[in-house]
């Protein structure tokens, strides 16, 4: 290496020092060590004991693994593509170039900036059944609301339309990307005789389709890290472990149970899952994304 | 030959300086000076039960010099313990529920106080058998005791006349109960129900106990689950009859409407509610917030034609633990040593109306107590049918699926028999693993 | 896509009100709780606007007495929150800019290398590290304090270093060269050249970090055992109460001041913070 490049490593790597002890302490360790502590019975009250793949053996038989598992793959099933589809649908309508749209896209992105402990809270007490104004909305329309967090069924659909609720962050996101979309395609697809919905189709969404991409393997990620607005709601998963998300489970184990080596094996179950979730979104994606310039 | 750059000088100074505060602020100081030795007690009581552990507090405190004891109001505290012990900043004293004993122990989450107990010459001799009970885990002491409880019906003496019934005459066997029930039970010209007579789902806090006032018992005690046991199955037979005679979905709207249980609007003493069954702590919620309620407490009815099973109870008792790694173990047991001693509980559990766990009581405590019925609760904690939550590790589990298993029978979802068959296979698998686990482990 | 007949625009125009209505109603909803005596808030038909507006209950949210704790130290959670959040804020934009400069401005061995294992960790979960890093707080002795909340901001985080790099790249090499030439340090290029051009990119780091330092639940939640040092994510919950039965005026108005301050900030930093999200989502 030449004086120069000495002199640049050196800087660089001085530069880049807080993230090296950033990284390996609070990210390579810990997934080196929680990987051990898969491996092992441990309760931080005493020293970790080596039982091999007993806690993976466990999980494989464990119901209330299954049961969260289940909800959190559920709830992602339709909050993930419903969300796209909110979320794309009412960017494509602001991006029609309607009057006011600063003000409608504030409108819709503001209950996203809601805390979710808040909002949490506020939305209990919407879907109350006695007193929800939910219910009574639904009942001036002559539906009978169903009992929404206190019914089994109802439960999770529930937090799916919370959940849309906070679709404002993605709208500005799509919103962003349909702007940056060349008129020449529209043009182009209009001399071609293409009518509205035609023009969605063959320009608009493949045009979004990587957005669209990135946006649903975060939101997986996310789905499994759903735990503040259900812990809040329903800390047991009530009723009937309805909404006992795989984030609930996971933290119970660990803090309410003390067991932190199954703790840490679910962890790295999630991990492999969104892994290959992942993997099988992105060949998936290989014929749908259209990126640009290649 | 190499200066160090600014580049690496200011991300180096900063991280360093970040270090330095971390790891130096924050330390505490105790007695070192010459002071009294502070020590942090936390408990989970508000309001007058809270105020009633203050006054034993500042009585201890003012009766000796050296250690002053720092009360704590800290909502969830078995879990905040457990995590603050976990965290390794335990408080001295923790204020838990008896069913957390065996687990915390079996975690060695709390100390052992037997060497404390044999110095002092503390043992069973002194307190009641099914609270001494409590404390004791694996042959060993592991809590000591602040205020014991049983169970009972309570009955609205007014609503009764109202219905016709003899009000000094609480229902003595389940059929009676039912009976009553239906007599007490109103609805609004809507049929929409304004007064239930008995719930067995209100307050919800024995929701898995139901088995026990059938004969029924939730484990053998060494490796034996015993959920769906004949008796258990036949005692949430009887709870579903009532979501069955009354509607699943008429309950639940009814009793999504109830208000606060501190307050009121609480279903019994809104006389929402005509019956209901509750602790011995009933009594000053219902001075407190329904002063002109006309009510009385007796034994939980039992089954006709099984008058072996009466005077079933469940006997539970709060206790006080030392965490492990508390910085004052001491002088945490010396407080607890006052807070068991005839004087300190007596001043304790008098202040919170209930009854001690202790064998001798005096003539005095129970002239004054405040509690009417406070006689029915002591003979209750005496019965040979008093039960206590399970001693199982898992119990936590076991109950949330108890808890589950009566939601889905009470919702009508499943039938009893269903419900309990899945509660006690799980649970029989995780006993087997656990007992495997620790098997595994001891070697 | 331009709309072009009035039928469309009129339709679409419709739908955008009508969706409007629909996701500002839970908001108007909480304050119209909040204003409300108890007794309206237990109506049925449910009252829309309240009929006197109580804002005593306020004052009752800030000093309320709630059956799990006795007095709820409202203020004391604020400013523990806000005390937390700044720390953070300076600690994400200062070791974040540093740590983007070294990859964004320079170029050295090893570092495309380190950077592509930087956005490999943004894969993963929190929940695989979350025991671990528990484990190691505890044996540092830190669970209890405020530390494991903010010391880990001046450590750099994937997702800001992203942002940040990203940013820095579209700043002309050329002023950093002329600087250099000059004889201008590096931390001397950083400090006076790349950072104040840098601000708005700055400005969104901080902004996001602000907002998830006072949503964060979870940390909360695992590290402080001692209710003195609680935030207002953690004491809203107080306001619950354990045996069934709530006063929702009052968890409406607690939910309201908690909720206000977040909207104020951001009508005030309205560009920033869209841009920001804006650049975020795109460069996926």
């Amino acid at each position: 290496m030449t004086r120069q490049e000495k002199r640049t490593l050196r800087n660089g790597l001085g530069f880049v020092s807080p993230w090296f002890v950033g990284l390996s302490v609070f990210l390579l360790y810990p997934i080196i060590a929680s990987f051990y502590f898969s491996l092992c019975e441990y309760s931080v009250l005493m020293k970790p004991q080596f039982i091999g793949l007993g806690n993976y053996a466990d999980l494989f038989t464990d119901e209330v693994f299954w049961k969260a598992l289940g909800n959190t793959l559920g709830y992602a099933a339709f909050a993930l593509p419903l969300g796209v589809v909110v979320s794309l649908g009412l960017a494509i309508l602001l991006n029609t170039g309607v009057r006011g749209m600063t003000v409608y896209r504030t409108i819709f992105f503001v209950p996203s900036l809601v805390p979710m402990v808040a909002l949490a809270i506020l939305w209990l007490w919407i879907f109350n059944g006695e007193h929800g104004v939910l219910n009574h909305v639904l009942g001036l329309i002559g539906i009978k609301g169903p009992g929404w967090l206190s019914d089994p069924f109802w439960a999770k659909p529930a937090l799916v339309l919370l959940t849309l609720w906070g679709v404002g962050h993605a709208v500005v996101i799509y919103l962003a990307g349909l702007q940056s979309a060349p008129q020449q395609l529209y043009e182009a697809a209009e001399l071609d005789g293409a009518n509205w919905g035609q023009k969605v189709r063959h320009v608009t969404l493949p045009m979004v389709s990587p957005v669209i991409l990135f946006n649903t393997i975060m939101g997986l990620i996310g789905v499994f890290q759903f735990f503040a607005v259900p812990y809040v709601m329903s800390p047991r998963g009530q009723p009937a472990r309805s909404t006992y998300f795989f984030a609930m489970y996971l933290y119970d184990n660990a803090f309410s149970y003390l067991r932190m080596g199954y703790a840490s094996a679910m962890a790295w179950i999630m991990f492999l899952i969104i892994l290959v979730l992942t993997l099988l979104a992105l060949k998936f994606s290989e014929r749908l994304v259209y990126y640009e310039g290649g | 030959m190499l200066k160090p750059s600014r580049a690496t000088a200011l991300p180096s100074l900063m991280i360093a300086a970040v270090l330095v505060v971390a790891t130096t602020t924050g330390c505490r100081h105790d007695g070192r000076s010459g002071g009294p030795i502070t020590i942090d007690y936390w408990e989970k009581w508000t309001g007058f039960e809270g105020d009633a552990m203050r006054a034993t507090v500042n009585a201890f405190n003012e009766s000796q010099s050296r250690i002053h004891v720092n009360l704590l109001t800290v909502s969830q505290v078995d879990r905040k313990m457990l995590m603050a012990t976990a965290g390794g900043i335990p408080p001295d004293v923790a204020g838990l529920w008896s069913s957390n004993v065996n687990v915390y122990a079996d975690k060695n989450a709390v100390l052992c106080l037997d060497p404390y107990l044999k110095r002092e010459g503390i043992g069973e001799q002194d307190f009641l058998p099914v609270f001494w009970d409590l404390c004791r885990h694996r042959g060993k002491t592991w809590a000591l005791l602040t205020t014991p409880a049983t169970i009972a019906l309570h009955w609205n003496k007014r609503l009764f006349r109202e219905a016709g019934l003899d009000p000094n005459r609480p229902p003595r066997t389940i059929e009676e109960l039912d009976a009553f029930a239906e007599k007490l039970t109103t609805r609004d010209k809507d049929g929409k129900i304004v007064r239930m007579g008995f719930m067995p789902s209100e307050p919800g806090w024995w929701n898995w106990a139901w088995g026990y006032f059938f004969g029924g018992r939730m484990w053998d005690g060494k490796s034996k689950i015993t959920a769906n046991s004949p008796e258990n199955i036949r005692a949430f037979e009887w709870v579903q009859s009532y979501s069955k005679k009354y509607g699943a979905t008429a309950l639940q709207t009814f009793q999504s409407g109830f208000g606060n249980f501190s307050s009121p609007q609480n279903a019994f003493l809104s006389e929402t509610v005509a019956m209901e069954i509750q602790g011995v702590w009933m009594h000053n919620f219902i001075s407190k917030y329904a002063p002109k309620l006309e009510w009385g407490a007796a034994p939980f009815p039992h089954p006709a034609g099984r008058p072996d099973l009466a005077n079933v109870t469940d006997a539970e008792a709060d206790v006080l633990v030392i965490p492990t790694g508390a910085k004052h173990p001491d002088e945490a047991f010396e407080f607890i040593r006052f807070v068991n001693s005839q004087g300190g509980s007596e001043l304790l559990n008098m202040g919170q109306r209930k009854f001690t766990p202790l064998r001798k009581v005096s003539a005095e405590f129970l002239r004054k107590h405040p509690n009417p019925y406070i006689e029915v609760f002591i003979d209750l904690a005496k019965s040979k049918n008093a039960f206590s939550t399970p001693k199982l590790g898992m119990w936590n589990e076991y109950a949330d699926e108890m808890n589950n298993a009566f939601d889905n029978l009470w919702l009508q979802k499943r039938a009893p028999k269903e419900a309990l068959d899945i509660v006690q296979q799980r649970m029989q698998k995780k006993l087997d693993r656990g007992l495997r686990r620790e098997a595994r482990l001891e070697h | 896509m331009e709309a072009k007949s009035p039928q469309a625009k009129f339709l679409i125009h419709a739908i955008l009100i009508g969706l409007s209505i629909v996701f500002l109603f839970p908001l108007f909803w909480m304050v119209s709780t909040s204003l409300k005596p108890i007794e309206e808030t237990m109506k049925v038909p449910p009252q829309w606007i309240p009929s006197t507006f109580q804002l005593s209950n306020y004052w009752k949210a800030i000093t309320y007495q709630s059956d799990q704790v006795g007095y709820i130290p409202f203020l004391r959670y604020t400013l523990n929150t806000l005390y937390l959040a700044v720390l953070g804020v300076a600690g994400t934009v200062l070791s974040n800019a540093l740590v983007a400069y070294g990859f964004a401005r320079l170029k050295w061995k090893g570092r495309d290398l380190l950077f592509a294992v930087t956005l490999a960790t943004m894969m993963v979960p929190f929940p695989v590290t979350m025991v671990a890093v528990f484990a190691l707080f505890k044996h540092l002795g830190w669970i209890g304090s405020f530390k494991p909340l903010w010391v880990p901001a001046f450590f750099g985080s994937a997702f800001n270093i992203f942002l940040l790099r990203q940013f820095f790249r579209t700043i002309p090499e050329e002023l950093s060269d002329a600087a250099r030439v000059d004889g201008c340090s590096e931390f001397g290029i950083f400090w006076r050249i790349i950072l104040p051009l840098a601000k708005p990119a700055l400005a969104v780091v901080a902004l996001f970090h602000l907002l998830y330092a006072w949503n964060d639940f979870l940390g909360p939640l695992i590290y402080l055992t001692d209710q003195k040092h609680f935030t207002l994510a953690l004491g809203l919950q107080f306001y619950q109460s354990q045996h069934g039965g709530t006063e929702w005026n009052m968890l409406m108005a607690a939910c309201t001041i908690i909720v206000l301050p977040v909207i104020i900030l951001f009508f005030f930093t309205q560009r920033t913070f869209i841009q920001g999200i804006a650049v975020t989502g795109m460069k996926g």
